[in-house]
């Protein structure tokens, strides 16, 4: 199946994903439509193919694709993150095209209402609690047990992120979000924009499962074991290496919490990216977000005979039969990398010795020279990506921190 | 062995790139640079702003090769040969999603 069907493609300006989700419908053949919450430059050149969309505001969103989509009809929609995830949703409801509920979506988005929903069904989250920005922080610190984390309801990525020990510590964490949502660069509306959220710590190795959803069953793609120990005070995503080395019982376990997790919420189509802690007491939902795993990250994964996640993904957006949901037999692994400090950019030394590394498969930077730095907890972006790919999880771990400990990043 | 382009339609994507893309990119900074047809395969470099943009795919397959197949009909594809790893001044720079 292929050729005339229409496809359109929620892609945020700023998104990492636009390449390899063009690529992959290019290689299906779909006639492919993209929108984007700025308008792109040849818009009135090509309106069939390209249109902008206020995703903050999915209702408005679906309004307009609706009465665009009524003399070229939509096949499928497909978001690429948490924002464009729910209007997609939106979109796909109203065109009765597949997708999750738009509620269901939403809750997902709000780690809050995320908390609220997975705990009313009996699936293991850490306590919580949402406290407004407006509140006194030392007041709001004795309603918590430390340690603590808190963060913003809808950033990703770990951004905001930040572990509280102490009630000193709680205060400055409260301060920093409130100012980091407040900055221009960050887009929440709504609760997102008024609240943090407050949760237990819990301690454990970190996980991540990537998903698909069908007509509400969860279908494991790959499961992440997260070498690097994240034990804050910020909680810098670095290493991700799969399969898992964790016993296969664990592994089971996460898979049904997952499960459930995705059944509490409503997700019953598309993708899930997922995070868990996982200790003595079991597996713990950190997230369950609608959408697939972030950054270049999925170049990790492969399927059957080389088919890409964003294939999967828009395949399955499109109704169209999926070969296999079976990821290919070595072990591969990714690391982002890390911002050093904040500063400019000036040059990226060592990159030839770095993709030379054994089991290394690419090395990509996408900070340019000249770009402004920004460490987490307010940054937002990796400096780059470095891929691996050999037989054991073990292997490619290695080769991830040999290639990178070649690299020197020389920031002003 | 690749076909080299009739002179004709070398001249006629040049010609779009002139008068369509180029004013319409250089509002993001950018502008597209014709460097050759073959096999009715249009192969093109995306500078200034579009190089490294987080949007020059979007611009580039929902954008120019959509608006040169309508008005080439004989163009089968498009394709990008930018090194965008080289671009200092992207227009939208990626982030974390």
């Amino acid at each position: 199946m292929g050729g005339s069907a229409r496809l359109l493609l929620l892609l945020p300006t700023r998104t990492y994903r636009t390449e390899d989700f063009v690529d992959a419908a290019r290689t299906l053949g779909v006639d492919l439509v993209c929108a984007s919450e700025k308008p792109s430059t040849l818009e009135a050149l090509a309106p069939d193919g390209l249109l902008t969309l206020d995703f903050a505001d999915p209702e408005s969103a679906a309004a307009i694709v609706a009465t665009w989509s009524v003399e070229r009809p939509l096949a499928g929609v497909a978001g690429v993150d948490d924002v464009t995830a729910a209007a997609a949703a939106t979109i796909a409801e109203r065109l009765g095209l597949r997708a999750s509920a738009p509620a269901a979506v939403a809750t997902a988005r709000d780690k809050f209402q995320m908390r609220q929903c997975l705990a009313a069904a009996g699936v293991p989250v850490p306590r919580f609690r949402r406290i407004a920005l407006g509140e006194n922080p030392v007041l709001a610190a004795r309603g918590v047990e430390f340690p603590c984390v808190l963060k913003p309801l809808s950033l990703s990525a770990s951004r905001g992120v930040i572990r509280a020990n102490t009630t000193e510590q709680f205060v400055v964490a409260f301060e920093r979000i409130a100012a980091l949502l407040a900055r221009d660069d960050v887009t929440v509306s709504g609760d997102a924009a008024r609240y943090v959220l407050a949760e237990e710590y819990v301690p454990g190795l970190e996980v991540a499962l990537e998903g698909l959803l069908i007509q509400g069953r969860l279908h494991p793609l790959a499961l992440f074991d997260k070498p690097d120990p994240l034990e804050g005070p910020f909680f810098e995503e670095t290493i991700y290496v799969t399969p898992s080395r964790l016993p296969e019982a664990v592994q089971r376990a996460i898979r049904d919490t997952t499960a459930a997790a995705c059944a509490g919420l409503g997700l019953t189509e598309g993708p899930v990216h997922a995070e868990l802690r996982v200790n003595d007491d079991g597996p713990w939902v950190l997230e369950v977000a609608a959408r697939s795993i972030g950054g270049l990250c999925s170049r990790t994964l492969r399927f059957g005979t080389g088919m890409t996640l964003e294939e999967i993904i828009l395949r399955h957006a499109l109704g169209w039969s999926i070969a296999t949901l079976e990821r290919e037999r070595p072990a591969a692994g990714v690391m982002m990398i890390p911002t050093p400090r904040a500063g400019v950019l000036k040059e990226v030394q060592g990159l030839d010795a770095a993709k030379a590394t054994r089991h290394i498969e690419d090395v990509v930077i996408s900070a340019h020279v000249g770009q402004e730095l920004i460490p987490l907890p307010e940054g937002w972006q990796y400096l780059g990506f470095i891929f691996a790919r050999a037989s054991t999880p073990a292997d490619v771990e290695d080769a991830l921190r040999v290639a990178h400990s070649r690299l020197r990043f020389v920031v002003d | 062995m690749s076909e080299a382009a009739t002179p004709d339609l070398k001249s006629r994507v040049q010609d779009l790139i002139d008068t369509m893309i180029n004013p319409a990119v250089a509002g993001h900074g950018g502008f597209v640079e014709l460097i050759d047809v073959q096999d009715n395969r249009v192969y093109l470099t995306m500078g200034g702003g579009c190089q490294g943009c987080g949007a020059a795919d979007v611009t580039l397959k929902a954008g120019i090769e959509r608006l040169i197949k309508e008005e080439l009909p004989e163009v089968t594809e498009v394709l990008d040969t930018t090194d965008h790893s080289q671009g200092t001044n992207p227009y939208y720079t990626a982030g974390k999603s």
